[in-house]
């Protein structure tokens, strides 16, 4: 990775470089260092009270009780027995599943498609790419509030369901429509973003793969599947990664949208955390659902690790 | 970023290429397939476009049930919905707060993160490695996990309901500052040590020198931590009780519950969505640089 590298190389140079002539043992005395300190100081208090601590904080209430007049007690592993006990835990967890399981491949597939189509010179492309992008900057809330109508009974898409025939769908009150709605509204929102990436990717790749491959007789569809596929894999891993993660970790659109209903048909595992949380004040169970969270992330990015790893 | 695959085979001719259409030809085959391919993309745009369309009809329609497609090019516009939203609602404050929040977060991630950044490029110190290694390994780290203990010690530092607490507690951002430590490490060091040699202390060199080379990277950041503050949700509703200290993402959430008119819901989401825009507009190419910048690691 760049930042090893990157940190071995001013070792040495610094090492090389003619010094003062100061002792070893003292040169974090130097006044340089010194002023390193200084420059470093204000981001590290912030950082070890607002991020690390709560990091250690959050895994530390998960094995413990706290209750609301701030006394906290140490139990164990009694929460994750309470937790994995609880069906609400293993129906979120599931809800979370499929909720991932629709909105990260329907998004990359997006993505990808949709950065295929712009990866051209033409006229108006970079307006066009604008208009995809736009999503990508606005609000979860905001978009979570116009899609509250668009997804209405007489919003737009039950418009054009009853337009062709179709019996329109309460789509953010029916438990099997309500999933795909929400992925739905992820991938309009994520598309902009990931089709940059790609696109970064794709123009990555060299021309001359393209031309001998036509020149052999690829059509369009081969060129893609043999020449653009392959050659995007760290760009589409990253893409993937970041997808899932993401998917694991809504929370906004939801908490807009449909507040983990109906019937907790979109209680994910981010959404019972909240409840937990904030809801019950229950912080020690709540954490329990977080350190879950964090495996899971942990577990994808060793996966991303090790595929990309892999290939270069 | 503009692609400009095309044009390299036509100046660079291959012995092979003799195959090749004849460019009047080819250029009536690329004609012909310009026509598909605009109307992919104007369907594409339509859609992806269509919520922006909706949410500022209906703003302009206050008072009548929004149907579709009879209204999609209404007759008639009224402002009457955001001057509903600007005067009876505590809009134009949440407006202020997300504001502040916005912006007072972005000076102050600028410079800690430059700060930092310059030290973990340019400086020698005992524990640079580890340090910096905790400041990566907490990338990994979900959010949800840390924002009860958040709560908790804020609430400890007695910073639950203002403005200080709010911001205080997403300053530390380690992507900054790792963006800023990889653009500060290609600063020549010629450059430093000439400006030490003449004289310079420590903070002017990283002021007068460091600084204004980081105007690039400070331009992408300052707008990726302006629309993350501008967007946050989660953070500013745990953290702020009292209606009057909201920002406006979740103040547009209330309104949702509090069963205000649809037009003058709009209407305030349209006045949410009009600082994202100017800064989408304005800083586009210094947000795709950082989109792009994060997809090659």
């Amino acid at each position: 990775m760049a930042v090893a590298t990157g940190s071995a190389s001013v070792d040495e140079a610094a090492q090389k470089a003619p010094q003062p002539p100061v002792r070893r043992r003292q040169w974090w005395k130097s006044k340089s260092a010194i002023a390193a300190y200084i420059f470093i100081a204000p981001y590290v208090v912030f950082f070890m009270v607002f991020r690390v601590l709560p990091a250690i904080y959050g895994i530390g209430l998960s094995f413990g009780e706290y209750s609301l007049a701030g006394a906290f007690e140490f139990i164990g592993v009694d929460q994750y027995v309470k937790l994995f006990d609880d069906p609400v835990f293993w129906d979120s967890l599931w809800v979370t599943l499929r909720y991932a399981a629709i909105a990260m491949p329907l998004t990359v597939v997006l993505s990808l498609a949709i950065a295929q189509l712009c990866n051209r010179m033409m006229r108006g492309m970079a307006f066009y790419r604008s208009i995809f992008f736009l999503p990508a900057v606005t609000s979860p809330v905001l978009s979570g509030l116009i899609f509250v109508w668009i997804f209405s009974e007489s919003g737009p898409i039950n418009r054009l369901l009853s337009a062709v025939g179709l019996a329109p769908i309460s789509w953010l009150q029916d438990s099997f429509w309500v999933l795909p709605a929400l992925a739905l509204v992820s991938a309009w929102m994520n598309f902009g973003y990931n089709m940059l990436i790609l696109l970064a990717g794709m123009l990555a790749i060299p021309q001359e793969y393209y031309e001998a491959a036509s020149i052999d007789g690829a059509n369009a569809w081969q060129r893609f599947w043999r020449i653009t596929l392959p050659s995007l894999r760290p760009a589409l891993f990253f893409v993937l990664v970041l997808e899932t993660v993401k998917s694991f970790q809504t929370f906004d659109t939801i908490f807009v949208m449909t507040g983990g209903g109906p019937v907790r048909a979109s209680y994910t595992l981010t959404f019972m955390l909240y409840d937990q949380g904030f809801g019950y004040f229950d912080f020690g169970y709540a954490s329990a659902v977080g350190v879950v969270l964090l495996i899971i992330a942990l577990v994808f990015s060793l996966i991303q690790r090790r595929l990309v790893g892999r290939d270069d | 970023m503009s692609a400009t695959h095309d044009l390299p085979q036509a100046t660079a001719p291959s012995p092979r290429r003799t195959n090749a259409p004849m460019p009047a030809q080819r250029q009536l085959i690329r004609a012909r397939r310009l026509v598909p391919m605009h109307a992919l993309l104007v369907v594409v745009a339509v859609v992806t476009a269509f919520p922006f369309y909706a949410m500022v009809m209906i703003a302009f329609q206050p008072g009548q049930a929004i149907v579709l497609p009879d209204s999609m090019f209404p007759e008639t516009l009224s402002l009457a919905a955001f001057q509903d939203a600007l005067n009876s609602q505590n809009i134009p404050q949440w407006a202020l707060n997300s504001a502040i929040y916005s912006i007072v977060s972005v000076v102050i991630v600028l410079l800690f993160a430059s700060m930092a950044g310059y030290a973990f490029a340019k400086k020698r110190f005992a524990g640079r490695e580890v340090i910096f290694w905790v400041f990566i390994a907490m990338l990994m780290i979900p959010y949800h996990l840390t924002i009860i203990p958040q709560y908790l010690i804020v609430g400890q530092l007695n910073g639950l309901d203002t403005m200080w607490g709010m911001i205080a507690a997403t300053i530390a951002n380690a992507q900054a500052m790792f963006l800023m430590r990889q653009f500060i490490y290609s600063i020549p060091d010629e450059m430093l040590d000439a400006a030490k040699i003449d004289g310079a202390s420590e903070f002017r060199v990283y002021w007068s020198i460091v600084l204004p080379q980081t105007k690039p990277i400070m331009a992408t950041l300052g707008t990726f931590v302006f629309l993350w503050h501008w967007n946050d949700f989660l953070w500013p509703m745990i953290s702020q009780q009292s209606p009057e200290n909201y920002v406006l993402t979740v103040g547009l959430n209330t309104l949702q519950e509090q069963q205000v008119p649809l037009a003058t819901m709009m209407a305030a989401a349209v006045v949410s969505f009009i600082p994202t825009l100017i800064i989408f507009i304005l800083l586009q190419r210094y947000f795709v640089r950082g989109v792009m910048m994060s997809g090659m690691k």
